[in-house]
């Protein structure tokens, strides 16, 4: 058995899915412009791009650099936001390097990284790596920093070496809050997967979309968004179900979900 | 902090009291080797004390458990780091647990727990890795007063099983009198031993018995004077 406020919970995205796609509908129909199709017509081009070999590539190539600029990011950005947060020196090092790249858009750095590295995988990846780095280094280096003294020295006494307390206490004491910058740095990936492909047009989910618009498909554009978009919820909802099982025992008894796991 | 010279027998139980700021809690954290001293040396055993050691065990009045493990996690933490196999381990921190008075909630985590709750993980989590000497940080001074009560009572239980040596903090004098052997009564600015007295009352102590003892309430009534008077010099309010 559902309760009703269970089921209330379940029923409410669904709804606010419907709810959108009928006043698109319904302003689409009002407009009659044709760069602007209607909800029905968006939704019927998506089996078409989901059924073309090529698209498919292209979006899985999408994907691929996606996962390696996050992967990447993740494992060089929480060691580095960690030792930030307890040691005063490499904090001195970095945060003015931090500092400088933080309000660049990415995007921006593009142009040269395409004249040095060209405009292939390498190019991308790596400006995926850049927008997903600054959010888990910060949200590593605030969590390390936040770690309550005493508990490091309960570790220290019982023989943790200052490497082990790092690994063994920082780590997963400032893991919640490193977590919730991987978050931000998922859907970050995202959106910088998208402008990478934009601006280096070869290949892509974001190729696609380009394309489209430049030849005047709006209905593949708008059935992009929507895949595009779809993308960037599922993988979320995905995150966001690892989440919270890795920290369960940080969580507060009663939440509000931000996610539509 | 200046002048400090204190020498602690082992298997006594010794309270550190005085006002906040007095510097009494940085005494503890020197011994435990957490904190160096800007001059001087605290020494074990004739040995200079050069860092954290499970030879000191400390219980903080934050408690600071490690939220991500259970009871059972938490207590078994030392000796496992201390390379005791997993099923010993388990073993020996399931009776801690028990002893502590918290047997059914091994598997609870931290948040779970009540304040007097999780001081006793610490406690039991201390323990486990037999650590020669106690390091008491104010350990009830979060609580209530009714659950401090208690965990005192339970703290002597314990204490007087084994006597292992106990350098406890805190600013309550009857706390102070119940439990010690020996009260070290600290003035602040500069933070010093203004005086130490021997706490001469028979063991095993039981509250009931003590509150009625007039030689318990003359400690305490002595001491708190003394506190009055420290606390006075000390800071112009």
């Amino acid at each position: 058995m559902i309760s009703a406020a269970a089921l209330a919970k379940r029923v409410a995205p669904v709804f606010a899915c419907f709810g959108l796609l009928a006043v698109w509908q319904i302003a689409a129909l009002a407009l009659k412009n044709d760069s602007f199709p209607t909800a029905i017509e968006a939704i019927r081009a998506i089996p078409d791009i989901l059924g073309d070999k090529e698209a498919l590539i292209n979006i899985l190539a999408s994907l691929r650099r996606m996962a390696m600029g996050f992967g990447v990011a993740v494992l060089v950005s929480i060691p580095l936001g960690l030792l930030m947060g307890r040691s005063r020196a490499v904090a001195a090092l970095f945060n003015p390097l931090l500092m400088v790249i933080y309000p660049v858009p990415k995007a921006a750095l593009m142009p040269i990284i395409m004249l040095w590295l060209g405009v292939g995988d390498i190019t991308k990846t790596l400006v995926i790596f850049l927008g997903v780095s600054l959010p888990v280094i910060y949200h590593s280096f605030e969590g390390a920093k936040a770690v309550e003294e005493k508990m490091l020295w309960s570790g220290a006494a019982m023989g943790l070496s200052a490497m082990q307390r790092l690994v063994w206490i920082v780590l997963p004491a400032a893991l919640p809050e490193i977590l919730t910058g991987c978050r931000t740095g998922l859907v970050l990936a995202l959106i910088t997967m998208i402008t990478s492909e934009m601006i280096a047009r070869q290949s892509g989910a974001g190729n696609i979309l380009f394309n489209a618009l430049d030849m005047g498909q709006y209905d593949t554009v708008y059935a992009m968004i929507i895949i595009v978009g779809a993308m960037g919820i599922c993988l979320d909802a995905m995150f966001e179900r690892v989440r919270a099982r890795l920290v369960r025992w940080s969580e507060p008894q009663f939440d509000l979900p931000l996610s539509f796991s | 902090m200046s002048d400090i010279s204190l020498t602690i027998e082992e298997g006594a139980f010794v309270s550190i009291l005085g006002p906040s700021g007095c510097g009494k809690s940085t005494l503890l954290y020197i011994v435990g080797g957490f904190v160096s001293p800007t001059s001087g040396a605290a020494k074990m055993k004739g040995k200079t004390i050069s860092g954290p050691g499970p030879d000191r065990g400390p219980v903080f009045q934050e408690f600071a458990l490690f939220p991500w493990k259970t009871v059972l996690g938490n207590v078994m933490y030392g000796p496992r780091q201390q390379g005791v196999q997993a099923a010993e381990a388990e073993g020996q921190s399931r009776a801690l647990i028990e002893m502590v008075g918290l047997k059914g909630y091994e598997n609870f985590y931290p948040k779970e727990l009540s304040g007097g709750m999780k001081q006793r993980v610490a406690l039991a989590r201390t323990l486990a890795y037999h650590p020669e000497v106690l390091l008491m940080d104010e350990p009830f001074g979060a609580l209530d007063a009714h659950t401090r009560t208690r965990l005192q009572n339970d703290l002597l239980n314990i204490w007087e099983r084994d006597r292992k040596t106990v350098l406890f903090v805190t600013h309550s004098v009857d706390e102070a009198v119940f439990l010690s052997d020996k009260v070290v009564m600290m003035s602040k600015s500069p933070g010093r031993i203004r005086q130490v007295i021997n706490i001469d009352l028979p063991r095993p102590r039981r509250r009931n018995e003590l509150l009625l003892d007039p030689r318990y309430q003359k400690y305490v009534v002595d001491i708190e004077r003394m506190f009055d008077e420290v606390d006075e010099t000390g800071s112009p309010l």
